[in-house]
């Protein structure tokens, strides 16, 4: 380029761009990635390793205290084994429901329309407002659906349902599971559409069962958005913060919590221990995602 | 199609963070507080609003306060800034950060602003005359290793509150004044009032220290020992819980779950008619007065006997170095705390005062009948140890954690908390 005879008019800005190459074309996408999300990782790190007091004095460094004191924390053990039941629970049961309603969504019958419109309700609902809708209708002298359970005699009397974490749990469950149902079964759906007919056409024609096609032909198929709604239901059912904060604030003391909600109850305490957790957390995702991805295979395309 | 996009998408960001960087360095407006022409001075006062509404917001009586204070000082004025509580912690904490401090704070706690040495010792910004009319109980409560920083605005004190009209079903005749009456009354409800929460005992995260403390302080204990250091799993405070829990939560004469039931479920439930008995505060009288409900009040029942000190609160006024302005804020507090100035605050609200000459006007008046029992009780009051600067740590520590010792092992959970506020303490 550099050797082309110069044009008055043109070579300038040519010359100009050539040398910049592609960056001011994704200049602005580089700064808001460093902006968003190199610089509150390197902010969370950074504070990790911090004294800070309460009134958000810097105090000096902490070295790794912060880690130790972490580490060393009684709840810690059971804060982690609730956050990976919590997360297999929450996404087992979405996956699940969602395969069954993708595939009912994607059949013709009347009133299609309106059904497919009612699953967006609780996606579109902020989940903070949902998850106190559900405390509510759970709560223990006011509760509507502790009313209407006593009046169809399914319990004796208004119960506390999210004071115990024995009932708190599966309560919680379900919300996340409600909350997360929509994305999922429209991400299958989506999938289930781009199905050719004729290659159920073909396995009709060979004589294959209902459930041979569905294991056969619509599972396989499906594997592209089946894995991507796995892998984004992971991340957001494991970093799930409003059900659990809306519903008991991880309480009673941290029984009902997960890593991410711990980490929200040690900030009123100690803001470095909790930002060593969330660089913990921050860690167990990428892993979570690169063991993930590791295993299904994703990373090579669609082999099979 | 994606790129301009971004772009947009770009500009939207860096407009916000633009945004928020100007917001957070505005507030105090084109005014820096620093001696004007004349040598004026602007004094700005951060200040809680006590009110519930627009109507009776604290913003109208410091208007008041103010004008007044200029009308008789010319060259000081006094900027107002009132918040709510749910805001002001973060909004003080951004303030400090960012370095537009205020010269006079109201709110809440004072210790942590001690311990980052923030703070004028009040005898630098309240003349003698004034710290002489504060309620010793209170001065005492506002000391940081024996210097006074904080200096008591409101107060208010812990009584035992009763449900008459279900006493009377139950066939109870007067309060209970021991741990044993407590629990015999609270069984004859259960038996003869059912549908009604005997006794509401609230150790949820809302107050939980609160409640823990008075009943602590029913069997000697408490979390702090004579010397000041914490003894949260005590012998007392460990046969506290073990009590409550096999007497009161045990055959289910109190909430299913203490540890996630609050302090605001308690009082509703109360001024609703649907919890027989509890600990509360002067507030409490409004909501049940509201609620139609015939409420009793009598001292704490303890172990042995009634306590002979009840677990005191106040909020707190706060003068900052940062700015320099001591001379002119000794002069605004000095006014603030006028007989004429604070009664009008306390009257407004219903609250307690923190002067001896406020504390016998209002008992003297006889306008006051209802907050009565409680003028007796606060200059006997004990307190959090406010003036320890871990308490903050370890009274979030106790809020979250202590009402699991009610339904677990009460030696483990106070033994957990006790370590923690031994690394808190070490921490500070």
């Amino acid at each position: 380029m550099t050797l082309d005879p110069p044009a008055p008019h043109a070579a300038r800005p040519r010359g100009h761009r050539g040398r910049l190459g592609p960056l001011p074309w994704i200049a602005p996408a580089v700064l808001l990635i460093l902006f968003v999300v190199l610089w509150p990782v390197y902010e969370m790190v950074r504070t990790s390793f911090l004294r800070v007091s309460t009134s958000g004095f810097v105090r000096g460094s902490a070295g790794s205290d912060k880690y130790r004191k972490l580490f060393g924390e009684t709840d810690l053990g059971h804060v982690l084994l609730s956050t990976v039941l919590w997360t297999v629970a929450v996404v087992g049961l979405t996956m699940l429901l969602s395969l069954g309603l993708a595939q009912l969504f994607d059949q013709r019958f009347p009133g299609r329309r309106f059904a497919r419109w009612a699953l967006i309700a609780p996606w579109a609902a902020s989940v903070l407002m949902t998850a106190i809708g559900f405390r509510w209708m759970l709560d223990r002298t006011a509760g509507v659906l502790n009313t209407a359970m006593t009046d169809l005699g399914l319990i004796d009397g208004p119960r506390d349902w999210l004071g115990d974490p024995a009932t708190a749990w599966p309560w919680m469950v379900a919300v996340a599971v409600f909350v997360s149902l929509p994305f999922t079964t429209y991400t299958l759906l989506a999938g289930l559409q781009t199905v050719p007919g004729e290659v159920y056409e073909a396995a009709r024609v060979d004589g294959a069962s209902r459930w041979q096609v569905y294991r056969r032909i619509t599972l396989p198929l499906l594997r592209p958005a089946f894995l991507v709604g796995l892998v984004i239901n992971l991340i957001n059912v494991f970093n799930s913060f409003p059900v659990i904060w809306g519903m008991t604030q991880g309480g009673p003391s941290s029984d009902t919590a997960t890593t991410t909600v711990f980490m929200y109850q040690l900030k009123s305490t100690d803001i470095g221990e909790s930002a060593a957790m969330s660089v913990v957390n921050f860690a167990l995702v990428v892993v979570m995602v690169l063991v993930f991805l590791k295993v299904s295979g994703w990373t090579n395309g669609e082999r099979r | 199609m994606n790129k301009p996009v971004l772009a947009l998408a770009t500009v939207c960001v860096l407009g916000a963070l633009a945004l928020t960087a100007c917001g957070s360095g505005g507030g105090g407006g084109s005014d820096d507080g620093g001696p004007g022409p004349g040598g004026k001075v602007t004094l700005k006062l951060v200040a809680a609003d006590y009110g519930d509404k627009e109507s009776n917001s604290s913003k109208a009586y410091w208007k008041g306060v103010t004008s007044a204070f200029t009308a008789a000082h010319p060259d000081i004025a006094v900027d107002v800034q009132v918040v709510n509580w749910n805001d002001i912690d973060k909004q003080v904490k951004t303030m400090i950060q960012s370095g537009n401090v205020p010269d006079v704070l109201q709110t809440g706690g004072y210790a942590d602003k001690v311990a980052d040495d923030l703070l004028y010792k009040a005898e630098d910004v309240l003349s003698a005359a004034t710290r002489a009319d504060l309620i010793d109980s209170l001065a005492d409560a506002g000391r940081v290793k024996g210097v006074q920083y904080g200096i008591p605005f409101v107060s208010s004190a812990r009584a035992f509150f009763y449900n008459r009209a279900v006493f009377q079903q139950a066939g109870i005749t007067r309060p209970p004044a021991t741990w044993d009456e407590l629990r015999q009354d609270a069984e004859l409800i259960k038996a003869k009032v059912p549908g009604v929460t005997p006794y509401a005992l609230p150790l949820g995260p809302e107050e939980a220290q609160g409640e823990s403390m008075l009943w602590e302080l029913g069997n000697g204990g408490g979390p702090t020992g004579k010397d000041g250091a914490y003894t949260l799993d005590s012998q007392a405070n460990v046969d506290t819980f073990g009590w409550l829990r096999t007497n009161l939560v045990g055959p289910g004469l109190t909430y299913a779950n203490p540890a996630t039931t609050d302090r605001k479920t308690a009082f509703a439930d109360f001024a609703a008619g649907k919890a027989a008995m509890l600990n509360g505060h002067p507030s409490l009288i409004t909501m049940a007065r509201d609620g139609k409900v015939d409420y009793g009040v009598a001292p704490v029942p303890g172990k042995a006997g009634p306590l002979a000190s009840t677990l005191g609160v106040a909020d707190w006024m706060m003068a900052f170095k940062k700015n320099g302005h001591r001379d002119q804020v000794r002069t605004f507090l000095d006014f603030v705390y006028t007989e004429e100035n604070t009664l009008r605050f306390y009257e407004t609200y219903n609250l307690m005062p923190v002067t001896k000459d406020a504390l016998s006007a209002m008992t003297a008046s006889g306008r006051h009948k209802d907050l009565e029992p409680f003028f007796a009780l606060l200059p006997q009051a004990t307190f959090y140890p406010l003036g320890d600067t871990s308490w903050d740590a370890v009274s979030a520590e106790l809020k979250k954690s202590v009402g699991g010792a009610v339904a677990g092992d009460p030696a483990k959970v106070l033994g957990d908390l006790q370590k923690k506020a031994k690394a808190a303490t070490a921490d500070k």
